[in-house]
């Protein structure tokens, strides 16, 4: 078909649009992090205005909000979760903790940047980022989706065995199933 | 070709339309009061249409078998039938577009009808194996025997009171008597009231869903196109028991201008009332419609049999 | 030779031939049976309703043989479903022991039925009812002796039936002079009021016992459930019918020529009956965690609805009766061999250990679950329709409480509806059952082909109407007004099955192509361990099941109405008895100067008396 193009533009536009307007978040509140959510979330700064909402299960969220340090323990769990939502999926890392491991730096089992492990689309730094900061995050990941630059997912897909390496070197007791999609 | 057959096919089109758009607007309306009841700002009213087309558009990787396709097929067939069957206008304005199967069923005929998608939903949501969707289930239904009665007592105080169970032979009764069912009968129309927030799932009924408490109940397996699919459906359902009350209790609406009037005002009970509850436990909320609201639909019933 | 013999010699011979048969291979005895059920079924197709009588005069009382067009529809049932569930026992019998003994009963049930249906006077009906009772006993003590005390109860309750009903037929012979049932039916407004109700009373127990209606049910859910299940697809199905087979003829044909008007009262305490019958017994289903005793209460329950919709008596009434009797006769047939398929391949029917099924024996479940939509009453199967009738029967003749306790006990029907596929069938997968296969094609085939009968009926209910109407004139209700596929009641209310049932197979169509064939080339499986439980890694020995207590709010919520089991009266009524009785014993002391006093005690009070006495 010769607008075959064309057609399939206007129909990623509507999709990017209603993606962009639609964003289900499963936070995962692990360290102190959590505590902004609430706020973020309730009448004071009330997020849903931009139609971001939480969701209970990863297999109906989009955007998986990791809030604060990551325990290897935990990690996996952060990975499991991540794993078992369905594309197009984002990640939002909260706080310096995801970044460079924050206060955490030098201790023996938290690591200290999410982006090997998982890929990240947006992070929010500070210690702890206000609501405020939150949401510009999040309207800064509705830009990425807008113009169809958030693909942290398809990354995570090509670059598999280099995530699936990292996970491995930090993650003792490995038992995770395969990645299935 | 016979062209009354386009016709029709054209009005079922049109039915579905109406329900969906009109079902999703309503969803979006309710994010809105209950955020401004919260006093916050909230979502914007076409929200939901947003999120429906973005479930359409994810990509659905999983299943866990057959009936995980089909619980949301049962679903969808279960409110867009109960939607053919339903006068959507009653007849003294121009209703030619929304007659579709309208004098071919009635209201025994819906109340089954409408239970069909919750238990194929249910069917779905157990071949996902998940524990929280199977403990959902087990509530929701365990629920639905508790609101059934109270709204089985309501219709039964007034089939006998119009002598029919046809649900555009109600809407002829009332428009005969120049009356709505809810003056002639209120004990009736209270209990099915007190029914309805049962069956609109709002706070504190809402223990199927339960959120924060059981993931997403039913539905917590169920992403993507599925998801779409059930909030599609729930969209219509919502439209489908509105439309519903307002037929065999507020006399029908002769236009759509009246329909949106009295299905919103209708709708605002459950919601509002849902904003500023808390959460009942499953037997609590059994109990509660076997308490008071039966009381009333007995009352209903005597009222009918004994005074009228 | 005549055709109604011709059917009882070869179910007769069929049961000797089946015990004998047990000498040569076990197996052939189940095929015996299966072939004279089968055949018998053949000579019953081909014979035309309401021909051939057949007179025995012995002595001074005429026996009669013949076919009306109430008992052929009664007797198309029988045959039918048998002549199924005899395939099916040829596998699910396989490798158990005393086949003879079991399989010389089972066509002797048969026999028995098709005797008693075909009995036109009451010596023949008794004497075949009997033959069912005993053979049926015989297949409940089957399963060995740990099993006798639930025969003992079904003895017990039986025996209260069949004096019940020999009483009964002993003052019909002394009133009117004859044991035929036609003669019964002209000449009941002869008699005088007491007799009436004495007669009807007494009728009444003898078949409410087989139909499980409300005090006399207890032996009814045990029964059922420890059978083998290819039996109990007969015995709640068939079996438990003659009770409603008699009740029509009492309810509907006696009770209509009496000229007393109280007998109204007993129809109404018997519709009562039936529909708290339906509540209880559903609601003990509810509670079960087993797959066989859920089912045996359900059918309890279901037998309520039948017995409701006789009682009220009116033609919409009568006939959502009939229509819903031969339903469960169908989809309880089903439901009783999906479980026993289950047994067979996997050992248990516990509900709570079972699960996932569903991927292992695919043409079991699509059954069951046919037949659970029908028994929900969930169109557009054939339940519907039954269902349908019976509300609009109720609230059409003012039961408008009536409506509200079968509405009650239908929608809890759903909680063990669901429950049952859950169960069995959804769920987390166990590795216990990981080789589990689908039970061979003999027994899947019978059960499909019920299923698929469902959603005929579903569709064109006229095809069961016409035998029903034919039934329903001959037992006396005038012509009754039937439909191919559009249902009606007196106030002018109608449903059209046909346009119901294109509408769910278009939209369904639709959703089905687009959700379950364009959809899943798309999706691979994954098992049931890999779901949403926060992020943690479920262990292959980590039990995710919910199947515990499953219902246990709503347990709770119903919990004042399940405190007392009829068993805890009828415990009660026995200690009582043995008290009286133990009184009574100390009269009898032993010692022989307490026996003079008591002569010379009589002896005082006849001198006392003897005045009031003698003059």
């Amino acid at each position: 078909m010769p607008n075959d193009k064309k057609s399939q533009k206007i129909v990623d536009i509507i999709q990017n649009a209603a993606r962009k307007h639609s964003l289900f978040v499963l936070a995962y509140g692990t360290g102190c992090g959590a505590i902004e959510i609430p706020p973020t979330m309730t009448s004071r700064y009330d997020a849903e205005r931009f139609g971001i909402r939480g969701m209970a299960t990863p297999r109906q969220a989009d955007v998986l909000l990791v809030t604060g340090y990551l325990a290897t323990k935990t990690l996996k769990r952060v990975i499991r979760a991540y794993e078992q939502m369905q594309d197009p999926k984002y990640v939002i890392g909260f706080g310096s903790c995801t970044i460079n491991g924050g206060m955490y730096w030098d201790s023996y089992n938290t690591i200290k940047l999410l982006d090997k492990y998982i890929p990240v689309d947006v992070y929010i730094n500070g210690c702890m980022p206000r609501p405020e900061a939150v949401i510009e995050g999040f309207i800064e990941l509705q830009g990425l989706i807008k113009d169809g630059k958030a693909n942290g997912a398809t990354k995570y897909k090509e670059n598999i065995d280099w995530y699936r390496a990292n996970q491995k070197k930090v993650i003792k007791n490995w038992n995770m199933p395969d990645y299935n999609w | 070709m016979d062209n009354s057959i386009w016709i029709s096919i054209l009005g079922f089109l049109a039915t579905i339309t109406l329900a969906f758009v009109v079902g999703v607007f309503y969803g979006g309306l309710v994010r809105k009061v209950t955020a401004r009841i919260q006093n916050r700002v909230g979502p914007p009213f076409y929200q939901n249409f947003f999120d429906i087309v973005k479930l359409y558009s994810k990509t659905t990787a999983i299943n866990h078998g057959w009936m995980q396709h089909l619980g949301p097929a049962f679903a969808i067939t279960a409110s867009v039938t109960s939607l053919m069957f339903i006068p959507i206008l009653n007849g003294q304005g121009d209703m030619m577009w929304f007659e579709n199967l309208n004098f071919k069923g009635d209201l025994i005929f819906l109340l089954y009808m409408m239970v069909f998608g919750s238990l194929g939903m249910a069917l779905g949501a157990g071949q996902t194996g998940n524990p929280y969707s199977a403990i959902g289930v087990s509530r929701g239904l365990s629920q639905m025997v508790g609101y059934e009665i109270p709204w089985v007592l309501a219709l039964v105080a007034i089939m006998m009171q119009a002598e029919t169970t046809s649900i555009t032979g109600l809407i002829d009764y009332q428009n005969a008597n120049d009356t709505w069912m809810m003056f002639e009968s209120p004990l009736a129309f209270i209990a099915g009231l007190l029914a309805m927030l049962g069956m609109f799932h709002y706070a504190p009924f809402d223990v199927p869903f339960a959120p924060a408490e059981l993931a997403s109940g039913p539905a917590s397996e169920f992403g993507g196109k599925y998801l779409a699919l059930m909030m599609t459906s729930g969209a219509i359902m919502a439209f489908v028991k509105l439309v519903l009350f307002v037929d065999i209790f507020m006399g029908g609406a002769s236009n759509l201008v009246m329909l949106l009037v009295k299905t919103f005002l209708l709708y605002m009970v459950p919601v509002l009332y849902g904003v500023v509850s808390p959460r009942y436990r499953t037997e609590q909320s059994i109990r509660y419609f076997w308490g008071w609201p039966t009381a009333i639909g007995v009352l209903g019933v005597l009222y009918v049999v004994f005074i009228r | 030779m005549n055709s109604l013999l011709l059917i009882i010699l070869i179910l007769l011979g069929g049961a000797v031939l089946a015990y004998l048969a047990k000498r040569i291979t076990p197996m052939l005895s189940s095929i015996v049976s299966f072939l004279a059920i089968s055949s018998a079924t053949a000579v019953f197709f081909t014979m035309t309703s309401s021909t051939d009588i057949v007179e025995v005069n012995i002595r001074n009382f005429t026996l009669e043989f013949g076919l009306n067009a109430y008992s052929w529809l009664f007797g198309a049932m029988v045959m039918g479903v048998s002549a199924l569930v005899s395939l099916y026992n040829i596998a699910y019998m396989k490798g158990k022991d005393r086949l003879g003994y079991f399989n010389s009963n089972f066509t002797l049930v048969v026999m028995a039925m098709m005797g008693i249906l075909f009995s036109n006077d009451w010596i023949s009906f008794f004497i075949f009812w009997e033959i069912m009772t005993w053979s049926s006993f015989l297949i409940i003590v089957y399963n060995g002796i740990e099993e006798g005390k639930i025969g003992t109860k079904y003895m017990i309750f039986s025996a209260v039936g069949g004096y019940a009903m020999l009483m009964a037929i002993v003052i019909t012979n002394s009133q009117i002079n004859s044991f035929l049932i036609s003669d019964l039916i002209s000449s009941f407004a002869g008699l005088d009021m007491g007799m009436q109700s004495l007669l009807g009373l007494l009728f009444m127990i003898a078949f409410s016992v087989k139909a499980a209606v409300m005090p006399l049910h207890v032996w009814a859910p045990r029964a059922y459930s420890d059978s083998p299940m290819s039996f109990t697809a007969i015995f709640s199905g068939l079996l438990s019918k003659m009770g409603v087979f008699g009740l029509g003829i009492v309810l509907i044909s006696v009770f209509a020529k009496s000229t007393n008007s109280n007998i109204i009262v007993y129809t109404e305490i018997l519709a009562w009956l039936g529909a708290i019958t339906g509540v209880m017994a559903t609601f003990y289903a509810v509670i079960q965690t087993d797959a066989k005793r859920l089912l045996a209460y359900s059918s309890v329950a279901q037998l309520g609805y039948i017995v409701v919709g006789l009682a009220i008596g009116t033609k919409l009434s009568v006939m959502a009766a009939i229509f819903m009797a031969v339903m469960h006769a169908i989809f309880k047939g089903t439901l009783f061999m999906a479980v026993g398929a289950v047994e067979r391949q996997t050992g248990t029917t516990d509900m709570t250990k079972l699960g996932a099924l569903v991927r292992k024996m695919p043409w079991t479940f699509v059954a069951a679950l046919m037949s659970i939509i029908a028994l929900a009453g969930i169109p557009p199967l054939g339940g519907f329709i039954g269902k349908w009738m019976l509300y609009e029967s109720l609230i059409t003749s003012d039961h408008y409480f009536l409506i509200v306790m079968t509405f009650l006990s239908s929608t809890a029907a759903f909680l063990y509806s669901y429950r049952f596929l859950f169960g069995i069938f959804l769920g987390q997968e166990e590795k216990e059952f990981e080789n589990v296969k689908e039970a061979p094609a003999t027994m899947v085939i019978p059960m499909m082909i019920l299923a698929a009968s469902l959603f005929f009926f579903g569709m064109f209910p006229g095809y069961l109407f016409e035998p029903i109407a034919n039934s329903m004139e001959f037992l006396g209700m005038g012509q009754v007004d039937w439909s191919m596929t559009v249902l009606s009641n007196q106030w002018g209310d109608q449903v059209d099955t046909l346009s119901i049932v294109n509408s769910i197979i278009t939209i369904f169509g639709i959703a089905f192509i687009f959700l379950g064939l364009k959809n899943r080339k798309k999706t691979r499986y994954v098992t049931t361990k890999d779901i949403h439980t926060g992020g943690e890694i479920p262990t292959e020995n980590e039990n995710l099941t919910y199947a515990v207590d499953f219902y246990k709010p709503f347990e709770r919520a119903i919990e004042p109405a399940m405190r007392r089991k009829m068993d805890f009266y009828y415990n009660k009524f026995g200690n009582g008895l043995e008290s009286l009785f133990e009184f009574v014993r100390r009269i009898y002391t032993g010692n022989g100067q307490t026996y003079a006093l008591y002569v010379i005690i009589f002896l005082v009070i006849l001198i006392l008396f003897s005045e009031q006495i003698f003059l």
